[in-house]
C-alpha cells in the first residue's frame, strides 16, 4: 500500500534537490564541451565549496547562504588558473593526451580531497543555516523544506543565468563556438585560451556554490566528492555527451531515484541503485535516455 | 668452461654488480633488520605488485580502471570466506581467489570493457563501489563486523607446517609474489608477442583490429589476468592482517594508490611501478612516522602527480631514462605560460 502523502512529498523532495543536481550537471557537460577533457575533480570541487560554506557561515552569523558570493568569486579565480594547465596537457606533441587529461584532474582530485582531509579531519562539519530550517506545509499537497526549496530556486536561476550568457551574449556565442570546432573557432579570431578559462572559471564557480548548498541540505564531508563525481557522471551518460536539454532531465531522474531509494529501499544503497541504471543506461543507449547526445564509449 | 667464469660474470647485463647487491638486501631484509622493517618490506612489496597489476590494465592497455581495488578485497574475502566460513586450509583460499577473481573480472569485463576513457573509469568505479556495499549488507563476508582469519601453522595446507607464520613468512611470500609479477610481466608484456598486440590496441584499436588482432578478446585476457593478480595479493593480504573489513579492504583508496603508484613511477613501463610504489608507500609511511599525520601524504601525492603529468608525462622512470631533460621542461614551462591569457 502506497501512502500518497509520503509519495508525494518524495516527489517534492526528489525534484527540489533536482535542481541543485542539475547546475553541476551542465557546468560539468559545458567543461567538456569546451575542453573536451572529462573532470574527475568535480565533485572535490562541491566538497571544497560545502567546506567553504562551513568556515565562512560563523563570519555572517551561522548564515551558509551569505558565503555564496565569495565562493563564487574564488572558485571562478581558481578555475580560470586552473584551466589552463589542462588544457596543456591535453594538447601538444604527447602521447594519449585524454588519459593525461584524466589523469591530471585525478591528481587535482587526490590534492583537494587530502588537503581537506589534512586540515579538516575526516569528521562530518555543519553548514549552518538557521535561515533556512523548517518547512513551508502547502495544504493537500506537502511540505516544502525550506533549505532544498532555496536550493532549487538557486540552481534554476544560477541555471538561466548561464544560459542567458551562453547563448545571448558575444562570450557565451564564443564559448560554444569552442565547443563545436576548436580549430574553426580560433580560425575565426576567437582567444581560446581565454574563452576556456572564463568557461572552466563558471563552470568551477556553479560547482562550488553548488556544494554550499548541498552543505547545507546534507552535511560537508572530506570524503563526499567521489558521490558526486559519480553523479555528474551519471548525469551526463543520462543526458547523452553534449546534450545539454538532456541534463535538466537527468538532474531531475537523479534528484527523484536518490529520494525514493532512500525512503523504499535503503539509505545506504542509492549509489548501487544509481549504479544500476549507469550500467543499464551504457548498454542499452549509449546516447543518453533520449538518444540525442554523442556516443558514450 | 664457463665454470671458470666467475659466478658474477655469468649475469647478463652491464649492472650486474648492483643486481647481485639488490637480490642479496632483498634475501637478507627481515633477519637483518628485524620485525619492523620487515613489516615495512611486506607493504611496499605487496604495494609493488599491485601497481603492477594496475599497470598492466591501466598502462599497458591504456585502460583507466578505477574499480580494481574491489578485486583486492575480492581475493581478501575470497580466502577468508574459505577460512572462516568453511574452514579450509589458506592454499584452499588462494585457489578460490583465483577463481573468484578470474570469474567476477570476466563478467565484468564483458559489458564495461565496451567503454573507454572516463566511462570505463566511472564503470569500474562503480562496480567496486557496488562491491564494498555488497558486502556490508551480506552475511557471508560478516557483513558490518568483518571476518577474523586464523593464523596458525596448520592454517596453510592444512596440517602443521614446522615454521613459524609470521613477520619473516610473510616477508618471503610477498617476495615471491612480488617477483612473480614483475617476471610475468616482463615476460608478457615486453617479450611475448601478446605485449605488442596490447601496446598496437592502447596507441590505436582501429588499426589494431585492421592487422588482425582480436581487439576484445585481448582486452579481456589483459583484464582477467590484471584483476587476478590483484586478488592473489589481496588473499595473502587478509591472512596477514588477520582481520578483514569491508570498508578497509574494498575501500576507494586502495584503488586510488594503486593508480597512483603505477602513474607517478612511469605508465606501461616495467619499472615503473616499483619506482612509484616504493615513492608514494614510504612517502606515506614516513609521513605517518615522522608527521604523525595519515593524510598528509595525499596532497603531497596529488601535487605530484600535477607536476608530472604537467612536466614529465612518462614519469619517474622517464626522468631516469632521461627522456626529459631540462630543455624539454624549459619548452614545457614557456608553452604553459602562453595559455595563462586570461582578460
Amino acid at each position: 500500500m502506497v501512502d500518497i502523502g509520503l509519495f508525494t512529498q518524495i516527489v517534492i523532495n526528489g525534484l527540489l534537490l533536482g535542481g541543485i543536481y542539475v547546475t553541476i550537471g551542465v557546468g560539468f557537460s559545458l567543461a567538456f564541451g569546451v575542453l573536451e577533457v572529462v573532470d574527475f575533480a568535480v565533485g572535490e570541487y562541491v566538497m571544497v565549496g560545502a567546506f567553504m560554506g562551513a568556515v565562512l557561515a560563523p563570519l555572517f552569523g551561522a548564515e551558509g547562504i551569505f558565503a555564496i558570493p565569495i565562493v563564487l568569486v574564488v572558485f571562478f579565480a581558481l578555475g580560470a588558473l586552473i584551466q589552463p594547465l589542462i588544457h596543456h596537457v591535453t594538447t601538444g606533441d604527447r602521447p594519449h593526451p585524454l588519459l593525461m587529461g584524466l589523469v591530471f584532474t585525478f591528481g587535482l582530485a587526490t590534492f583537494l580531497r587530502g588537503s581537506v582531509l589534512t586540515i579538516f579531519g575526516p569528521n562530518n562539519r555543519d553548514v549552518p543555516s538557521s535561515l533556512l530550517t523548517g518547512g513551508v506545509a502547502v495544504p493537500g499537497v506537502g511540505t516544502f523544506p525550506v533549505v532544498r526549496t532555496v536550493t532549487a530556486v538557486f540552481g534554476v536561476t544560477a541555471l538561466v543565468v548561464f544560459m542567458y550568457y551562453l547563448y545571448r551574449t558575444r562570450g557565451g556565442m564564443a564559448i560554444r563556438a569552442i565547443a563545436e570546432d576548436r580549430t574553426n573557432a580560433r580560425l575565426m579570431g576567437i582567444n581560446i585560451n581565454r574563452y576556456q578559462s572564463i568557461a572552466y572559471g563558471a563552470y568551477a564557480a556553479l560547482t562550488g556554490s553548488a556544494g554550499v548548498f548541498i552543505g547545507m541540505t546534507f552535511t560537508a564531508n572530506p570524503g563526499m566528492g567521489l558521490q558526486y563525481t559519480a553523479f555528474a557522471f551519471f548525469m551526463v551518460v543520462l543526458a547523452g555527451m553534449g546534450y545539454l536539454p538532456g541534463v535538466i532531465l537527468a538532474g531531475i531522474v537523479l534528484g527523484l531515484t536518490q529520494s525514493f531509494t532512500a525512503v523504499y529501499i535503503s539509505g545506504n544503497l542509492v549509489l548501487l541503485v544509481l549504479f544500476a541504471i549507469i550500467y543499464l543506461v551504457l548498454l542499452v543507449s549509449p546516447a543518453g535516455i533520449l538518444g540525442k547526445g554523442e556516443w558514450a564509449t | 668452461m664457463t665454470d671458470d667464469v666467475p659466478f658474477l660474470d655469468r649475469i647478463p647485463g652491464a649492472r650486474r654488480h648492483w643486481y647481485v647487491a639488490l637480490g642479496v638486501l632483498l634475501i637478507v631484509w627481515p633477519i637483518a633488520f628485524g620485525n619492523f622493517w620487515a613489516r615495512i618490506g611486506v607493504g611496499a612489496l605487496m604495494w609493488i605488485g599491485l601497481a603492477q597489476s594496475w599497470n598492466m590494465i591501466g598502462g599497458y592497455a591504456g585502460y583507466l580502471d578505477f574499480g580494481h581495488g574491489a578485486y583486492f578485497g575480492i581475493g581478501a574475502f575470497a580466502a577468508g570466506i574459505a577460512m572462516v566460513q568453511f574452514g579450509f586450509p589458506f592454499l584452499v583460499g588462494f585457489a578460490l581467489a583465483l577463481v573468484a577473481s578470474a570469474a567476477i573480472s570476466y563478467l565484468v569485463a564483458v559489458p564495461t570493457l565496451r567503454l573507454t576513457g572516463a566511462y570505463f573509469a566511472i564503470a569500474t568505479w562503480a562496480f567496486a563501489e557496488s562491491m564494498k556495499q555488497a558486502a556490508l549488507v551480506t552475511g557471508i563476508t560478516g557483513g558490518t563486523f568483518g571476518l577474523s582469519l586464523p593464523r596458525s601453522p596448520d592454517t596453510l595446507i592444512g596440517i602443521a607446517v614446522p615454521f613459524e607464520i609470521g613477520e619473516t613468512f610473510f616477508y618471503y611470500a610477498m617476495l615471491l609474489l612480488c617477483l612473480a609479477t614483475m617476471a610475468l610481466t616482463y615476460y608478457l608484456f615486453e617479450r611475448h608477442e601478446f605485449g605488442y598486440r596490447v601496446k598496437a590496441l592502447r596507441d590505436d584499436q582501429d588499426a589494431a583490429e585492421s592487422l588482425g588482432i582480436d581487439t576484445t578478446r585481448v582486452k579481456r585476457q589483459v583484464y582477467v589476468l590484471s584483476c587476478v593478480v590483484a586478488a592473489v595479493f589481496g588473499s595473502v593480504h587478509a591472512w596477514y592482517i588477520v582481520y578483514i573489513h569491508p570498508n578497509d579492504v574494498l575501500a576507494p583508496i586502495i584503488t586510488d594508490r594503486m593508480v597512483i603508484m603505477a602513474l607517478l613511477g612511469g605508465l606501461g613501463t616495467l619499472t615503473g611501478p616499483v619506482a612509484g610504489g616504493l615513492l608514494v608507500f614510504l612517502l606515506e609511511r614516513l609521513s605517518s612516522v615522522f608527521l604523525g599525520s595519515t593524510t598528509f601524504y595525499l596532497p603531497l601525492i596529488g601535487t605530484l602527480i600535477m607536476v608530472t603529468v604537467l612536466f614529465a608525462p612518462s614519469g619517474i622512470i622517464g626522468i631516469l631514462r632521461g627522456e626529459v631533460d631540462r630543455d624539454d621542461v624549459r619548452k614545457n614551462v614557456r608553452e604553459l605560460g602562453e595559455k595563462f591569457d586570461l582578460l
